[in-house]
């Protein structure tokens, strides 16, 4: 058995030139939530290990021009006390609330979430709504990618071995009225999504919605937005009929990509049920 | 006796309980050997097969390797189970489940002993397998055991159910199916061993049981009593996994052939593969009830899938039908129960034995006539409630102690208020609120067989106490409350009782930590063994004192005249004055509790001395759109006779409303494909509800001061009480544990409650 080498840098420079040599024979840990689970049960089997929360480049949570900015190194716990995301990001803001459990919360980051590309992470749907764009740096420079845009499949992440993601920048949401986030899962807590949404409107006093994004998680291979839904909604009034369309729309666009299988039977009511659910609020009659 | 009591009802510092929130206590795995060998099982992986060669020379050559050890290797007799001898430590012959251990390697280190699992080479004939019991139970399924499938039957016949069915105006029958529950102990087990000087096997363990453990590993090794000692380490909880001989065999087998410190640790994994679960159990029943609402008959066939053998199983498949009836008076019963043997893992004691199964089918029929007939089901319960002078389905006669009309009452004002004020209130958009009534009743000991226990209170020179005890604390707190029954007859401090606990080399019999016996049957030995040197010890003062043994208490380590409390003597001179007689200051107790075999032909007897009752009452709300269910709130009364640590009691309930709960939404062991935590679900505790326990006391004549137990009942009536809440709320029921997501919202569009909001 060859051995582990443990590297934790101390700049960032040190960090990109270590993946420029090692990338491929690396793995980066963050808070280790899921890297030390697939070490484990030998899903990863890497000769290096880059510690990066020593790295204050993937710290911290502002609001900047481009919008608003969270390191890749932001923990749950982090995300669940910031007052920004609850007034620029509140969807972000609220699965962190579900989030794993407090001790997972505490060492968790968003940056190992997206980078772990499970269909289920929960920070995803929210990030996708907010059109989030990663900030990637390596020895060759600094580049930005869709968060939508960054896992291939389940549990495969298209970023080249020798990219470090910085932060995440998010569109801010200007004058919405409505963001949530929902998750089912078999327990309240301390649980992997069975389904997870994110959503986000603006709603106009006359009712109509001005402005509508939505994403799904865990149901397809990768979480991304859903443009039918959202073309269902937005501009129109959101009666509860028009509600009920857009769930059993969802469901219908759903099972097209991930076609009938058993879990099927539960999740196309379920998924219908949720956006029902999470809308409700926006019904008008 | 007055009735004011010093040590008993007080909810005193649990013993251990500082060793254990600073870290100190030590469990198996933190038994400190000298460069102890680690063990590690080559389990078969496959689920029916013949063995045809184990080939271990690859293995052997591995450095670090110091030996591996087959069936061929075991001195004595390789059989273990603590009620059927079917159970090979390592299989010779054949495998019959996938969990089946074939060798056992003794290395350095942990990873060279995996290493050497991969390097064993075993050559399997596969057989044909059985999973479903109903299908092992056909004279030609695949033979499990070469005795065939059904393990074990039972009759309870009573009365004539076919001529009470024609009296009926409601009848229901029903099938209702629960699954393999693993019980998820928080310390997976775990065991460590050494040679002493003198040549003992000396075995830690977590155990539940190690007077059982000894027997086996001696039996299994061919050794002589005195040469294997099994203590019991700290524990981490059992629920009955613990009662099988899990790690125990293996470092006794170690031992023996290696001489040298050895340690055996289950990863959660392996605790997932390895031990006993719980009995899914198929409960087809049907029951008759008259246009007021009283039962008149049962009849019921039950199927127990044991798995690969048999460990628990006939406890089971005993206790199940026994406790067919719920806590309800029924004249007329007709109820057959199979445990039978099939090729998945073998199923054990689980907190319950068959009990929390049973009792979700009869609360969910009694729920059904009430909905049938039109009748409050809290009021047809109260109807049926077993009463004194009332009698069972085994034809036993209840005396006193019958809890189950006030435990009842008790909920009753819970009940009327959330029907009043909580389910009548509008729910959210897209959620419904239900309410439901769980009951149960649980003979405590074993059903109808030989249950004793021993104890020994001893009294030094200098007048200090030592109660010595076979008794397993496994966390529920054995030790404080058997101390405190000892310092309550000696008039000490329950602190001042000094234990020796679970040790077979210092401590006699005291049987299983199971069937909630404990406090009431190794608390009537400990009780009689102190009353014994609370008579010498009287005897000897009423000698200094010159008084009548009536006019004389104790109190703190003296013996006084009532009355006059400078008229006294210390333990210390009455040791003294006793020893120098020659008199014993050592006394043995023994208590065995009072029952009746069950008639094999038709079950009647008296299977248990005592019972305790419980009702929980259920508050839920479920999401008709995704199928999620909240628990709001669980009221809970139990009938535990006397409650010696009240703290103690209310601690079982909370938490086994969370293990009900658990059974009830969301556990779901699937043989093959739950391999560990990240499959199955426990609650959190953002899953619990708010529990208002209440706590019934019925005293029981013959337990002591009254008291029964608690530990099994805390979880019984919690998954009846949510799925009748459940039913309540959506109009349709379930018949199938668990009640989880998707079964629950095929209920709710089943109901017509999946469509928009009006
Ligand atoms: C008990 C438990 C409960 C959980 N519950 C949830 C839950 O409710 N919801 C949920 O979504 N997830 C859950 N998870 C999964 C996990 O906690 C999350 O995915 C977490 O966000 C991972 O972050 P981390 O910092 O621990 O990542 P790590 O384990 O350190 O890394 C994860 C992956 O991301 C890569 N990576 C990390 N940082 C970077 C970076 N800056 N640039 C490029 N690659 C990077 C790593 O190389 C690795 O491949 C749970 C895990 C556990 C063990």
């Amino acid at each position: 058995m060859s051995r582990l080498h443990y590297i934790r840098p101390e700049t960032l420079a040190e960090a990109l030139d270590h993946l420029d040599r090692h990338g491929s024979r690396n793995r980066i840990l963050a808070g280790g939530t899921d890297l030390v689970v697939d070490l484990r049960n030998g899903d990863a089997r890497p000769e290096f290990i880059l510690d990066v929360s020593r790295l204050h480049e993937l710290k911290g949570i502002d609001v900047t021009p481009e919008g608003v900015s969270v390191g890749a190194g932001v923990t749950l716990s982090e995300i669940q006390s910031s007052d920004v995301l609850e007034r620029h990001a509140p969807a972000l803001r609220k699965c962190s609330f579900t989030f794993a459990s407090r001790q997972v919360r505490n060492v968790a980051t968003i940056g190992g979430n997206v980078a772990h590309c499970s269909p289920c992470g929960d920070t995803v749907p929210p990030l996708v709504i907010h059109e989030a764009r990663a900030v990637l740096a390596s020895r060759r420079g600094l580049r930005e990618v869709l968060v939508e845009d960054i896992a291939s499949g389940p549990y495969a992440c298209s970023l080249p071995p020798d990219e470090l993601i910085l932060r995440f920048i998010l569109k801010p949401a200007a004058d919405v009225t409505f963001a949530d986030f929902q998750k089912i899962g078999r327990r309240r807590e301390l649980v992997i999504a069975r389904i997870n949404a994110a959503a986000m409107a603006r709603q106009e006093p006359d009712g109509r919605l001005s402005f509508f994004r939505f994403s799904l998680g865990s149901c397809t291979p990768t979480p991304h937005r859903m443009p039918e839904v959202e073309s269902c909604l937005d501009g129109r009034v959101p009666t509860a009929e028009l509600v009920w369309e857009a769930g059993r729309l969802l469901a219908e666009r759903t099972i097209a990509i991930t076609g009938r299988r058993p879990s099927t039977i539960y999740k196309e009511a379920a998924i219908h049920g949720l956006l029902v659910r999470m809308l409700h609020p926006l019904v008008t009659s | 006796m007055t009735g004011a009591h010093q040590a008993i009802g007080k909810s005193i510092e649990r013993v251990g309980a500082r060793e254990k929130v600073t870290g100190r206590a030590r469990y198996s795995a933190d038994i400190e050997l000298g460069a102890p060998l680690v063990l590690k099982a080559l389990r078969s992986g496959r689920p029916h097969a013949e063995i045809l060669a184990i080939n271990t020379e690859k293995a052997l050559r591995i450095k670090g390797v110091a030996a591996v050890f087959t069936a061929m290797d075991i001195p004595g007799k390789n059989l273990t189970g603590i009620i059927l001898k079917d159970q090979p430590i390592l299989m010779g012959d054949k495998v019959r489940s996938i969990a089946d251990p074939v060798a056992l390697v003794a290395a350095e280190t942990e990873t060279t002993a995996e290493q050497a699992l991969k390097a064993i080479e075993v050559d399997y004939r596969d057989l044909p397998p059985v999973f479903d019991p109903e299908k092992a139970m056909a004279e030609d399924a695949p033979k499990v055991h070469a005795k065939g499938n059904v393990m074990v039957s039972r009759t309870i016949r009573r009365g004539d159910v076919g001529s009470a069915f024609t009296r009926c105006k409601s009848i229901i029958e029903k099938t209702y199916r629960t699954t393999f529950i693993e019980h998820n102990t928080i310390e997976p087990d775990a065991g460590a061993g050494f040679v002493d000087s003198d040549g003992t096997l000396v075995i830690y363990a977590s155990t539940q049981n190690p007077h059982y453990d000894h027997k086996d590993v001696v039996t299994l090794l061919g050794l002589a009593d005195e040469k294997v000692r099994i203590i019991q380490a700290a524990t981490g909880g059992g629920f009955g996994s613990k009662l099988d001989l899990n790690v125990q065999g293996f470092i006794g087998l170690a031992l023996y052939h290696l001489r040298r410190p050895v340690r055996y640790v289950y990863t959660r994994e392996e605790a997932y593969l390895g031990t006993a679960k719980r009995h899914p159990l198929s409960m087809r029943m049907k029951t008759g009830a008259d246009e007021n609402g009283r039962l008149l008959a049962m009849q019921a066939t039950i199927i127990c899938d044991t798995g690969a053998y048999a460990s628990y199983g006939p406890a089971v498949a005993n206790r199940a039908p026994v406790h067919a009836t719920g806590p309800y008076a029924i004249e007329n019963v007709d109820i057959r129960s199979y445990g039978v043997y099939t090729n998945n893992p073998f199923c054990g004691a689980m907190r319950g034995f068959g009990t929390p199964q049973i009792a979700f089918a009869h609360e969910s029929q009694i729920d059904l006539h009430a909905l049938d007939l039109g009748l409050d089901p809290l009021a047809m319960r109260m109807l049926n409630a077993h009463r004194v002078g009332s009698t069972t389905a085994t034809g036993q006669v209840f005396s006193a102690s019958v809890g189950i009309g006030d435990c009842l009452r008790a909920i009753q004002p819970h009940y009327d208020e959330a029907r009043k004020g909580w389910t009548a209130a509008p729910a959210a958009p897209y959620k419904k609120r239900g309410v439901g009534i769980g009951a149960m009743w649980y003979g405590i000991g074993n059903t109808g067989v030989q249950n004793p226990s021993t104890a020994r209170v001893e009294m030094d020179r200098d007048g200090s106490v030592t109660l010595f005890t076979g008794c397993a604390d496994i966390g529920q707190g054995s030790s404080t409350v058997l101390s405190q029954i000892a310092a309550e007859i000696l008039g000490l401090a329950p602190q001042a009782v000094r234990l020796v606990t679970a040790d077979t080399k210092f401590t006699t019999n005291a049987g299983a930590t199971s069937a909630s016996r404990q406090t009431y049957i190794s608390g009537n030995a400990v009780k009689q063994a102190a009353e014994q040197l609370a008579d010498v010890l009287k005897t000897e003062a009423m000698n200094k004192l010159r008084v009548a043994k009536s006019a004389l208490m104790f109190d703190g380590g003296c013996a006084l005249v009532i009355g006059q409390p400078d008229q006294c003597v210390s333990f210390a001179e009455l040791a003294k004055r006793i020893k120098s007689k020659g008199a014993s200051l050592s006394w043995q107790g023994y208590f065995d509790p009072e029952t009746v075999p069950l008639d094999p032909q038709t079950g009647q007897g008296v299977p248990y001395a005592t019972y305790a009752f419980a009702a929980q009452l259920a508050l839920v709300t479920v999401d008709v759109l995704t199928g999620e269910v909240a628990v709001e709130r669980v009221v809970a009364a139990h009938d535990v006779g006397k409650a010696i640590h009240p703290e103690s009691v209310i601690g079982q309930i909370c938490g086994g409303v969370a293990m009900g709960l658990g059974f009830a939404l969301m556990e779901e062991f699937e043989p093959g494909k739950t391999l560990s935590m990240k499959d199955y679900h426990i609650p959190t505790c953002a899953d619990m509800p708010e529990v208002v326990p209440i706590i019934v006391e019925s005293p029981e004549p013959s337990g002591p001061f009254g008291a029964k137990g608690v530990g099994e009942p805390a979880l019984i009536p919690t998954a009846p009480a949510i799925l009748n809440a459940i039913a309540d709320a959506l109009g349709v029921r379930l018949y199938a544990l668990p009640a989880n997501l998707e079964r629950v919202l095929a209920a709710s569009i089943a109901a017509g409650h999946f469509k928009p909001a009006p």
